[in-house]
């Protein structure tokens, strides 16, 4: 908010109307893989698009005034700010072996890494979700997907996470690694993945 | 009968404001056992610095790391307070000092990731990393402030209001 200043000249020489306050800044920052999406910001009087990094919409009166910041001004701004970000979500991914219920030895490795990475995370939870392949109907997957979601769940218990920083997600076929026509059988899509936020 | 006679005893315990705790702590239970399903929290506080507080179901109480956030959830940070929750759908919302943060809205079907979003910042600022709703179907994903309202095409951002009428 510290050009306001400059910000009403601006928008007195947009309009006569006077000078009003700023009263809204938006600024739309990268992404952890630099890319940005968009923001669309509306008043009652106009509608303006923000789509590149380190954009930054000042509202005043109504009116929105398009500029450009940068990262080192959006850390002295809002620093301390993002700084409170919770953690963001980390994606484990196992395996079972062919045609059982158990995990693959690089799997079962993987279990012991994701309860100390839990245990770093304040009110740190634990989403598993549950895959499979295309073969079968839509809903008999949902429940084995889900199914599959539990094994996993217990198999973090057993290996002393709390119960209730577990939740069990079931996505049927939805979400596949690769992509196959229907009726496929794919190993790689018969998969849990384990989030933790 | 059951819902009848919860209602006049509603109806009774309004005219005396002093029994509306009571009451409340007697008929929620009910209420609840009677719904189809208990609904759950739109998100979790995972970072909270200084003053924070909730209004939560007509009570204020101080807000924890680990404590659920729900819709009609009206977060307040103090001058030294700062907040940082997760949704269920991975959304990160992060409020700054003097701000007021009102979930209006949140569904989300983990099974089809489909629901939607919408906020309302009415004074301080916000960091909102999106999530998996906004992934699926940004038109879903709203935020508001007294001034302006956001569209959200998947991304991270800032939003800094003053509030009403300036």
């Amino acid at each position: 908010m510290r050009k306001a200043g400059r910000l009403c000249g601006l928008a007195l020489l947009l309009s006569l109307s006077g000078c009003a306050p700023l009263s809204d800044r938006v600024v739309l920052l990268p992404g952890p893989d630099g890319r940005s999406g968009a923001v669309l910001v509306s008043t009652g009087q106009e509608e303006k698009v923000l789509s590149e990094a380190y954009a930054d919409a000042r509202v005043a009166g109504g009116r929105v005034s398009m500029q450009k910041t940068s990262a080192g001004m959006v850390r002295d701004d809002y620093g301390a700010l993002l700084a409170m970000q919770p953690a963001r979500p980390r994606l484990f991914v196992v395996h079972f072996d062919a045609g059982t219920s158990r995990l693959t030895p690089a799997s079962r490795a993987l279990l012991a890494g994701i309860r100390s990475e839990l245990a770093t995370l304040p009110a740190g939870e634990a989403v598993v979700i549950g895959h499979t392949d295309r073969v079968g109907a839509v809903d008999a997957n949902d429940r084995l997907s889900l199914q599959r979601a539990v094994l996993v769940r217990d198999l973090l218990v057993s290996a002393g996470i709390a119960p209730a920083a577990v939740v069990v997600v079931g996505r049927g076929e939805r979400a596949p690694a690769v992509v196959t026509a229907d009726e496929v059988a794919e190993a790689r899509n018969r998969r849990v993945e384990i989030k933790l936020r | 009968m059951a819902a009848r006679a919860r209602t006049c005893a509603r109806r009774r315990v309004a005219r005396r404001s002093s029994w509306l705790a009571l009451a409340a702590a007697l008929l929620l239970p009910l209420a609840s056992a009677g719904a189809a399903e208990v609904i759950p929290p739109a998100g979790t506080v995972k970072r909270s610095a200084g003053g924070v507080t909730i209004d939560h179901a007509g009570r204020t109480q101080a807000l924890q790391v680990g404590s659920p956030v729900f819709v009609g959830d009206r977060i307040r940070t103090a001058g030294d307070g700062s907040v940082g929750v997760t949704l269920a759908d991975d959304t990160l919302l992060t409020a700054g000092p003097n701000s007021t943060l009102l979930i209006n809205e949140f569904e989300f079907n983990t099974t089809t990731e489909e629901g939607s979003l919408l906020a309302t910042l009415f004074k301080g600022t916000l960091s909102v990393v999106s999530g998996l709703i906004a992934r699926q179907a940004p038109e879903k994903v709203r935020f508001k402030t007294p001034n302006v309202v956001l569209g959200v095409r998947g991304t991270e951002f800032i939003i800094e209001t003053r509030g009403e009428g300036e």
